[in-house]
C-alpha cells in the first residue's frame, strides 16, 4: 500500500461511514452495567452480561459493512478505483473485529477490577458470540444486498437463542452461562466461514 | 507497487474484440469491435443502446461474457491494474453525502493509491481546475448538480489516469455548464484517451474526432465525424411547408430539425430518396441529420423519434 | 387504489418474506408441534408436591413467607433482585439496612436486640462466588403474629423495601403475593384446574393464550424491520421527492401505508389462527370448542404488538433513520421480555409490551390481571395510532421543507430548519 493511503482510507471511512456504529456499540457497552449487577460475580454469572448483551455489538459493527455503498452510483465510483472494493470492505470488517476485541477486552478488565471472577476464556467466549452474531448479519446483508435484512437475520438468530436454547447445539450463544465452553470454537470457525462466504457471494454476484 | 506497463512497449490504445455481454439471459452487447486511440472518442446512441454497459465493462466494473479487451496493452481481466490507469465518471455521480468536497476527493485519491504528500497538492490543483476551490468545505449533498459533476470529473482525474471514461457527462447541465464541461474534457484529452458517451449530438460535434454509434448493443458505425457526414451526403433535405401539414410530415418522414418562419416552417428531413414535398432542397449534412441517417440506414425504427 | 398498490409493494419486499418465514417457524416449532395431542385429566392418588403449585392468596401465608425471606437477606445483607430481568445482588448501606430493620420490627414486633440474638443463633455458612467467600445466614423459621399489622400497611412496607432495593426484588407487592403464597395443589385442585379448561375456557381460550404468548414474542420486534424496509425504500430509490410532490394528503398517504403494512403482516398470523382452529377441532373432536375465543383473543392480544412495532418503525425512520428504529424497538422488546424474568405465566402489567402466559392452565392468574391486560392492549392500540399521526405530521413537515430529519451531530445542531 502506498504510504498514507491506508491511514487516510481508514480515517475517512471511520469518520464518515462508521462513527455512528461505533457510538452505538459504545452505548451498548455503557448500558450493560445498568442492566446487570457486575460486582463480585462468580464465573457463571459473569458470563451473562458478556454473552447476553455485549455480543449485540457484533450485530451493530459487522452488519453494515456494505451499507455506505448501498447506493449503486457511489459503489461504481468506489469500485472504479485501484484499491479493490472488497479490500476496503475487508479493512472495515477487520476494524470492527478489532474494536469488538477492544470493547469486550476493556469490559472484561472492568469486571475484573469490580471483583468478578473473569478470565481470558470469558473474553474469548464473549468475542466468539459477538463474531458469530455479527457475521450472520454480515452474510445476510451481503447476499441480499439489503442491510435491513442483515440486521433482521442477526436479531432472529439472537432471538432463537431464547426460544430454542440448547436445541441450537454448537450455534448456542450463551453456553458459557451454562458453564460450557466447547461451542465457542465452532462459533469462531462458522463466523470466519460466513465472512469468507459473504465476500465470495459478493464477488460471484458481480459476474 | 510495480506497474506492469510503462517503458517502450507502451501501447496507447484500447482494443475491443468481439465482446459479448449478458445480463442474465438478455444479451446487452453483441460482438463489439472497436479500437480507441488517444484523444476524444465519442460513443453516440439512444438511451438503452448499451453505451453505459460498454463503458462499465471498460472500467472493469462489469465482466464480459466473451471476447477480448486490452487497455494500453493490459488485458481487462487484470482489473486492479486497469483501475489504476482508468478514471471513471458514472452517469449519476454520487458520493457519501456527509463528506466534505475536498475530503471526498482526498478519500477517493487514497483509494486510487495516490501517496499522501502528492494527494494534498493534487486535491487543491484539481479543485481549482474544476472551479470548486471556493466550495471545498461544502458537503457533497450541498453541491448543485453541475458542481457535483465537476467533483465527479475531478475524482476521475485524481490519479492522473491514461484513460478517462465519462458516461453522459452533460445530461442535466445548463448550457453554460455544458460548454465549460466540454472544454474541460478537451483539455484533459490532450494527453490521454477520453471516452465520452452521450445521446446529445452537440457534445460529440464540439469535441470528438473519432466516434462510434451504438444501438441495441451493437456498433452501427465507427469512424471520424467527417466520414459520418460524408456518409449522409445526399440524404438530407430541407423543405418549407405550411404549419398545418407538420403532423403529417412528421409521421411520414424523419424530421431532424424545424425552424418556424412567419407563415411556413423549414424542416430538415432525412430520407433515402427525394421526398415529394414543395421546395425540397438537398442540403449539406449536419451531424444530427447524419446520426439519424446512420440509425435509419441500419434499419432502426426512429420514426417519431423527434416527438 | 392506493391501498392495494401499497400492499403489492410490501409483498415485493424481501424483508416481508423473511418476516413471514419467521412467523411461520415460530408457530410451527413452538406452538403447532406442541399441541398435537389433547390434554388429559390428572391421575389421582399422588402426593401433594407432584401436582403443580398454586398461589393461595392467603394474607398470613404471604406475610410470614415474605418476612422470613427478608430476615435472611437482611442478616446477609445480600438481596437478589432482577431489576431488568437479570440477576443483581444488592448490598445496602448502613442507613438503608436500618430502615429494613425498622420495617422488620414493625411487622414482627422483634426489636434490635432480639434480632441480634436470633442472628447469633443462626446457621452460618459460606458461599463462594469464585473470588471471595461470603458469610450468609439462615435463621430459624419465625412465626409472625399477623394481627399486629394490617395487610394494607404490609403492602406499603414491602413496596417501600422494593424501591430501597432499586426495584425488581421479590418484595415488590405483586411478586411477593405470588412467590410467597405458593402452596402445593391437591388432586382436587389439579382436577378443578383441568376442568376449567373445558368449562370456563371452552378449550379454545387456553390455547388462544398459549398461541398469543408465542406469537407475541415475534410480533414485538419483527414488524419493525418490515416497516423500515418500506419506509426506507422510497429514500433508497430516491423516490421521496417525487412522492412529496403528489397531491395526496400526508395523513392519507401515511395512514394508507400503515394500514397496508398491518394488513399484510397480519395475514400470516390470521392463517395460523385458522390452522390452530382446525387443529383444535381435530384433537378435541366431539368436545365443544369455543372457536370464537381462538379467533378473538389472538387478534386482541397480538394486533397491538404488531401495530406498535410497525408504528415506531415508521416514526423513527421518518425522524431519524432506520438504524435508530431498530435499536429503539429492540431495546423496548428486550426489556419487556427480560423484565418478566423467569415468570412466564401471567406476566402482564399495565405497560408490558410483550404479554406472556406460557401455559394452558393457570387461568386464575391470568384473570387476576384481566383489567390490566385490557388496559394494556387498549393503551398500545391507541399509542400506535398516535405514533402514526405524528409520523404523518413529520412527513408533512418534511414535505413542506420545514424539517429535514433530526441530526444529532455536526454543527447544524439538533433541529435543522430550512426556509
Amino acid at each position: 500500500m502506498v504510504s498514507g493511503c491506508l491511514a487516510k482510507m481508514v480515517f475517512s471511512d471511520v469518520r464518515h461511514n462508521y462513527v455512528i456504529h461505533y457510538l452505538t456499540a459504545v452505548g451498548i457497552l455503557f448500558l450493560t452495567p445498568l442492566l446487570f449487577g457486575i460486582s463480585q460475580l462468580d464465573s457463571i454469572l459473569s458470563a451473562q452480561p458478556l454473552e447476553i448483551i455485549l455480543p449485540l455489538m457484533g450485530t451493530v459493527l459487522m452488519t453494515p459493512v456494505f451499507f455506505p455503498e448501498q447506493n449503486e452510483n457511489i459503489r461504481d465510483v468506489v469500485r472504479s478505483k485501484k484499491t479493490s472494493y472488497h479490500l476496503l470492505c475487508f479493512i472495515r470488517i477487520m476494524c470492527s473485529v478489532l474494536m469488538l476485541s477492544l470493547f469486550i477486552g476493556g469490559f472484561v478488565i472492568y469486571m475484573k477490577s469490580a471483583g468478578c471472577n473473569v478470565t481470558a476464556k470469558h473474553f474469548a467466549g464473549s468475542l466468539a458470540s459477538a463474531l458469530i452474531l455479527g457475521s450472520a448479519g454480515f452474510f445476510a446483508a451481503a447476499v441480499s444486498d439489503n442491510v435491513i435484512a442483515g440486521y433482521m437475520t442477526s436479531v432472529i438468530y439472537y432471538m432463537s437463542n431464547f426460544t430454542m436454547k440448547d436445541k441450537l447445539r454448537v450455534l448456542y450463544l450463551f453456553s458459557m452461562s451454562h458453564g460450557r465452553f466447547e461451542e465457542k470454537k465452532y462459533l469462531v470457525i462458522i463466523a470466519a466461514a460466513l465472512v469468507a462466504g459473504g465476500f465470495a457471494v459478493r464477488k460471484l454476484m458481480r459476474k | 507497487m510495480s506497474f506492469l506497463f510503462g517503458g517502450d512497449n507502451m501501447n496507447n490504445c484500447i482494443e475491443i474484440k468481439n465482446v459479448n455481454k449478458f445480463y442474465g439471459k438478455k444479451q446487452a452487447l453483441f460482438d463489439i469491435d472497436l479500437t480507441i486511440e488517444q484523444g476524444m472518442f465519442g460513443l453516440l446512441g439512444r438511451n438503452g443502446a448499451g453505451k453505459t454497459t460498454l463503458m462499465k465493462t471498460l472500467a472493469a466494473l462489469h465482466q464480459k461474457k466473451s471476447g477480448e479487451i486490452t487497455v494500453c496493452g493490459l488485458p481487462i481481466e487484470k482489473a486492479k491494474d486497469i483501475r489504476a490507469i482508468t478514471g471513471y465518471l458514472p452517469q449519476e455521480f454520487s458520493m457519501y453525502p456527509n463528506m466534505k468536497t475536498d475530503e471526498a476527493l482526498d478519500y477517493l485519491g487514497a483509494l486510487s493509491g495516490v501517496p499522501a504528500n502528492e494527494r494534498k497538492k493534487k486535491v487543491t490543483a484539481l479543485l481549482r481546475r474544476v472551479n470548486l476551490i471556493d466550495h471545498r468545505h461544502k458537503k457533497v449533498k450541498e453541491l448543485s448538480g453541475g458542481m457535483k459533476r465537476r467533483l465527479g470529473i475531478a475524482q476521475a482525474l485524481i490519479h492522473d489516469p491514461k484513460v478517462l471514461i465519462v458516461d453522459e457527462p452533460t445530461a442535466g447541465l445548463d448550457p453554460e455548464e455544458r460548454i465549460r464541461f466540454r472544454n474541460l474534457l478537451c483539455e484533459v484529452a490532450e494527453d490521454r484517451i477520453v471516452i465520452l458517451s452521450t445521446h446529445i449530438v452537440g457534445d460529440i460535434e464540439a469535441t470528438c474526432e473519432q466516434i462510434a454509434i451504438m444501438d441495441e448493443g451493437k456498433v452501427l458505425w465507427r469512424g471520424t465525424v467527417s466520414s459520418l457526414l460524408e456518409n449522409a451526403r445526399g440524404h438530407i433535405y430541407t423543405a418549407n411547408v405550411e404549419k398545418r401539414f407538420l403532423p403529417q410530415i412528421k409521421r411520414e418522414f424523419i424530421v431532424t430539425g424545424m425552424i418556424a418562419q412567419s407563415d411556413y416552417t423549414t424542416v430538415r428531413i432525412v430520407s433515402d430518396a427525394e421526398p415529394d414535398l414543395p421546395n425540397v432542397v438537398l442540403t449539406e449534412p449536419d451531424l444530427e441529420g447524419a446520426y439519424m441517417y446512420c440509425l435509419h440506414s441500419s434499419g432502426c425504427d426512429i420514426s417519431g423519434g423527434e416527438e | 387504489m392506493l391501498f392495494a398498490k401499497e400492499c403489492r409493494k410490501i409483498s415485493g419486499s424481501l424483508v416481508f418474506w423473511i418476516y413471514c418465514i419467521i412467523i411461520a417457524l415460530m408457530f410451527l416449532t413452538q406452538y403447532f408441534s406442541d399441541c398435537t395431542e389433547r390434554e388429559y385429566p390428572p391421575s389421582p392418588g399422588r402426593s401433594a408436591g407432584d401436582y403443580d403449585f398454586k398461589p393461595s392468596g392467603d394474607h398470613d401465608t404471604i406475610i410470614e413467607g415474605t418476612v422470613n425471606s427478608l430476615i435472611n437477606d437482611y442478616y446477609s445483607n445480600k438481596y437478589i433482585c432482577y431489576p431488568l430481568g437479570f440477576y443483581k445482588a444488592v448490598h445496602l448501606k448502613d442507613k438503608d439496612q436500618e430502615k429494613i430493620e425498622a420495617y422488620i420490627t414493625e411487622i414482627t414486633g422483634l426489636d434490635h436486640d432480639k434480632l441480634a440474638e436470633i442472628k447469633n443463633n443462626c446457621e452460618e455458612y459460606y458461599v463462594s462466588d469464585g473470588v471471595h467467600e461470603y458469610k450468609e445466614y439462615k435463621a430459624e423459621h419465625i412465626d409472625v403474629d399477623t394481627d399486629n399489622i394490617s395487610y394494607d400497611r404490609f403492602r406499603e412496607i414491602i413496596s417501600d423495601i422494593d424501591s430501597i432495593l432499586g426495584g425488581g426484588s421479590d418484595y415488590a407487592p405483586e411478586s411477593a403475593e405470588y412467590n410467597f403464597s405458593m402452596i402445593p395443589m391437591t388432586y382436587e385442585d389439579a382436577l378443578e384446574e383441568y376442568n376449567e379448561l373445558f368449562e370456563k375456557d371452552g378449550i379454545a381460550g387456553a390455547y388462544a393464550r398459549l398461541f398469543s404468548d408465542y406469537l407475541g414474542i415475534v410480533l414485538g420486534i419483527m414488524p419493525v424491520f418490515v416497516a423500515i424496509a418500506i419506509a426506507a425504500a422510497d429514500r433508497r430509490s430516491r423516490m421521496d421527492q417525487l412522492i412529496f410532490s403528489r397531491s395526496i394528503s400526508s395523513f392519507r398517504l401515511v395512514f394508507t401505508r400503515y394500514a397496508a403494512l398491518i394488513t399484510m403482516m397480519f395475514i400470516p398470523v390470521l392463517t395460523e389462527i385458522i390452522a390452530s382452529v382446525i387443529q383444535l377441532l381435530v384433537i378435541y373432536n366431539g368436545e365443544s370448542v369455543a372457536v370464537e375465543k381462538m379467533l378473538g383473543i389472538p387478534v386482541f392480544w397480538l394486533l397491538p404488538n404488531l401495530m406498535v412495532s410497525a408504528a415506531l418503525g415508521m416514526l423513527l425512520t421518518e425522524m431519524f433513520s432506520g438504524g435508530t428504529a431498530i435499536v429503539v424497538q429492540f431495546a423496548v422488546w428486550f426489556m419487556s421480555i427480560m423484565r418478566g424474568g423467569t415468570v412466564l405465566s401471567g406476566n402482564i402489567r399495565k405497560f408490558t409490551l410483550v404479554c406472556r402466559h406460557n401455559t394452558l392452565y393457570n387461568r386464575a392468574q391470568f384473570m387476576l390481571h384481566k383489567n390490566d391486560f385490557i388496559f394494556n392492549r387498549t393503551f398500545y392500540f391507541i399509542a400506535s395510532l398516535a405514533a402514526v399521526a405524528v409520523t404523518a405530521f413529520v412527513f408533512e413537515m418534511k414535505r413542506g421543507g420545514r424539517f429535514n430529519g433530526i441530526r444529532l451531530f455536526g454543527k447544524d445542531g439538533i433541529l435543522r430548519r430550512k426556509a
